[in-house]
Order: structure tokens, then sequence, then C-alpha cells
């Protein structure tokens, strides 16, 4: 049960994640 | 697959099952249907497709393309409506596989459209396909999730929600490395990346409909009772959902997300040319671009934080914080474009816009703690037509009202002014319907004699409560 859990919020976390460095990766152009 | 494994009674958790599993679940689709929010970038592509580089004779207009995204959004709200008690009924796997089906479907009817080069199948594909799948994925793991999280209703809604406003910070980067990765001398890779996004987010769906569970009759988290006291507008009680859309209180709420959401919409789809008018010379396009993306990510973030805190304080007093301090902000953004504060504008503009994400996570435990949680999900479904009439009303309102302040003679920066303003109007609508929801009148509540509720499960637990 514990893998599973692990495995299904990375399965979303990781995505998630890359988007929101993305993101904030161009965010910054703002302030430059 | 066998029918009985898509089955509500199929999905029904054995003990000892952890709720935690199921808000990924919840998010594996709704970061997939998020992805709407960024189909704003295929519209130039979309114009290119004979031209390529640029956009030749016979090529779509962007006025053309941008139909499709309007057709979306207006299934999204109908679908929600229409099938509300389907999914109640189905449970969540069903209806989420549905929803998978129709929003990579959507994707693959619509890459046909641009092969043979056909607009009505990018309408049918992604508009009314697509749509469906958005409005049945919105609606299929809500009430799912109130059930596993009787103590923090506002928290595990908001979790799945904020999958809602996150799927476009993923598939904005995507769709352009993809389009970059098959673009060729012959084409510009949008076919090929609506093809390949269609699998992806099926694949991805699919995550959702098999970990998905519901909890069995009358479950509750261990160590956790019902408060004995309930606070005020927490019912205990279940409305049906016919019932519940004849009652004053269900159209106080529709006012109170159709405000919020006019509000922040129309900013959002904006919000690039407005820093950009406003800061005239001080913002490029790309930090334009940056303000657009920081927006999203206070969207989504404030889906999760808002009705976490709802939790705390309660629904009503964090619709009165939207909308009060929404009115201080708003009031305030002509000041802050005078002052030449870019740092300001953009923390103003960054809580309104977590505050509208705030909102949509916050309905849902609204609508629980109001309506009980029986027919939520399809409640919620109708409330959702609230989004669809702001989706229009949002947008107009900023662009046609920024449009006449210019041919009147406004400076380009100060065109915002009067729609700030207007804002601040509708804000304040929403703030009066919220503060006018009491409890439902009694005679309104479910009681086991009365016609039996689409729902199955839901039948059995209120039955059982009856009896206690």
């Amino acid at each position: 049960m514990k893998a599973r859990l692990v495995f299904l919020w990375l399965a979303v976390g990781v995505p998630l994640l890359w988007g929101v460095l993305k993101t904030l990766e161009n965010a910054l152009k703002l302030f430059r | 697959m066998p029918a009985s494994f898509l089955d509500r009674e199929s999905t029904i958790a054995s003990s000892g099952y952890n709720r935690f599993l199921v808000p990924p679940a919840a998010l594996a689709v709704h970061l997939s249907i998020g992805q709407a929010y960024a189909f704003s970038t295929f519209n130039l592509p979309l114009t290119k497709l004979i031209g390529l580089s640029h956009s030749a004779p016979g090529d779509w207009k962007l006025t053309e393309v941008g139909w499709t995204f309007s057709i979306a959004i207006a299934f999204l709200g109908l679908s929600a409506a229409l099938f509300g008690r389907w999914v109640e009924r189905v449970g969540p796997r069903k209806s989420m596989l549905t929803a998978a089906l129709c929003f990579g479907g959507g994707f693959i009817i619509s890459a046909f459209g641009i092969r043979f080069h056909q607009l009505w199948l990018l309408y049918l594909g992604y508009g009314a396909l697509g749509g469906c799948g958005l409005g049945i994925g919105y609606i299929s793991p809500v009430s799912t999730l109130i059930k596993w999280f009787p103590d923090r209703p506002g928290m595990a809604t908001g979790m799945a929600i904020m999958g809602f406003g996150g799927g476009a910070l993923i598939a904005a980067p995507l769709s352009l490395l993809l389009m970059e990765h098959f673009k060729t001398a012959m084409s510009n890779g949008v076919l090929e990346t609506f093809v390949t996004m269609g699998v992806i987010y099926f694949m991805f769906m699919l995550i959702g409909v098999y970990s998905v569970r519901v909890p069995p009759a009358d479950w509750k988290p261990a160590g956790w009772t019902a408060p004995s006291k309930p606070r005020s507008l927490v019912t205990e009680a279940h409305v049906a959902v016919d019932v519940a859309w004849g009652t004053p209180q269900f159209w106080l709420l529709w006012g109170v997300l159709c405000m919020n959401v006019t509000a922040g919409i129309g900013v959002l789809g904006q919000a690039s040319p407005m820093i950009q008018e406003i800061f005239s010379g001080r913002v490029t396009p790309a930090a334009a671009a940056g303000f657009v993306g920081l927006l999203s990510l206070f969207n989504m973030g404030g889906r999760f934080i808002w009705a976490s805190i709802s939790d705390y304080i309660g629904r009503r007093n964090t619709y009165f914080v939207f909308f009060a301090l929404g009115i201080v902000l708003y009031s305030t953004v002509p000041t802050l474009g005078h002052l030449g504060s870019i740092t300001l504008f953009v923390a103003a503009f960054a809580v309104i816009l977590s505050m509208y994400g705030g909102g949509f996570a916050t309905i849902p435990a609204y609508l629980r703690d109001i309506f009980g949680t029986m027919h939520v999900g399809a409640i919620h479904g109708r409330l959702l037509t609230a989004w669809s009439v702001a989706g229009v009303l949002g947008p107009v309102l900023v662009n046609y009202i920024r449009q006449y302040q210019i041919d009147s003679g406004v400076p380009k920066a100060q065109a915002y002014s009067v729609t700030m303003y207007i804002m601040c109007s509708l804000l304040l609508v929403g703030l009066i319907c919220n503060l006018a929801i009491r409890a439902v009148d009694e005679k309104h509540h479910f009681r086991a004699a009365s016609p039996a509720p689409a729902s199955p499960a839901s039948s059995r637990s209120v039955s059982s409560r009856s009896a206690s």
C-alpha cells in the first residue's frame, strides 16, 4: 500500500513540479 | 475490460485502504483536463497549417480557431450540469473513463480535422467531445473526495481542483516541446502533437480510473466523530439535486461563483496586454508572458491554500475574504498603475488570482455544507453553469470596456481603470449573495421515504442514518 501511495504521488507530482519550475523560469523574466 | 470492473460496487475500498490514494487519482484527471487553459498555445500554429511560417490564403483565421476553446468551455458547463446525476449514479471509475475517452478522443478527432483541414472537426473534437470530457472529468472525483475526507472536505477538493489550475503549467511547455520535436519542412507539428497529447492524456487519466475508490457506506476516518454541535451553515441532512436547484441557496451560490469567476477570468484573459499597456515600454512581451505564468501559479496555489483555510474559518467567511479583499485590491490597481509600481501591481493581481482559484476550489465544500453529501457532485455540476456564463461575461466586460475607453480618447495605460471599478461592483454583488446565504429549510431535506436518490451508496448511507 505504501509503495502504491508513493508511486501515485510521484506520478502526479513530478509532471506538476516540472510545470511549476518551467513557469517560474518564465516568470523571473518579469523582474529581470 | 469486464463491465463489473467499472461499476461503483467494484470501487468500494476494502478495510485498511489509505484514503490518501484518492487525491492523486483525482489529480491524474484534473491535471489532464487542465490542459484546456493552455489551448491558446495552439492558436497561432493552427492558423499556419498551410503556410507553415505564415498564414496563407485558405488557412484558418485566429477568430475561427478561437471558437474551439469557447465551445469546449460551454460544453464543460453543459455536460457537468447534464451528466451530474449520471456521474453520481455510476461512480467515479466509469465517469473518469468516460472523461478520458472523450478528452483523449477529442484530440484524435481534432487531429483528423487538422489532417483534412476541416474546422468543424476541430470544433466537434476538442470543442464538443473534449468539452464533455472536461465537464465529466471535473465533477467525477468531487463527491468521492468529500466522502473520504469528511473532516477536511475543503482541503480534499482543493487538492483535486488545484490540478485543473496546474494542468496548464504542464500543458503549455509540453505543447511547445512536442510541436518543436515534430516540426518538419512539410508540417508545423501540430497534427502529431494533437495525436501524442490525446494518447498521453488518455493514459494518464487511466491512472485515476484504476486507482480511484469510494468509501464504504457510513465510513468515517479512524478516531474522527462528526462534531456534536455542527457549525452554522453545515448540515448533516441531505438535499436531492432536483430539490436543491429550486432553493434560493443554490442560486445565491450560483451568484457567488459567477461573480467571483467573472472578475478573475476577465483579467486572466487580458493579463498580457494589460501589463504591457499599463507599464508601456517597461514590460516586454516575454516578461508579460512571465506575468501570465505567475498568475497561473497563484491561481493553482490558491485553490489548495484557500480551500484548506476554509476548513478552519468556514466557507462563508472564506468567500467574504475573497469579495472584501478583492474589492480593496481591484480598487487599488489603477493607483498602483499611476504610481508605476510593477511589484505591487503584480502582487495585487497574484492575490486576486489566488482568490479566483480559491473560489473554484472552495465551492464543492460549500455545497456539501449547505446540501449534504448525497448529490453534491450533481449539484456541483449544475452550479458550474455559472462558470460558462462568467466565461463569456468576464472577457466581454474587460475587452469591450477597454475598447470603449480607448475609442473615447482615454490613453491605453488608463483604459483599464473603469473596468477595475466595474469588477469591484461585481464583487459587491457576490458579497451580498454570500451574506444572504442561510441554511436550507428542513422541508427540503431528503428523507428515506422520499423518491430514491440517484446514488445507491448514498441511499444506503442515508437510510441507515434515518433509521438510527
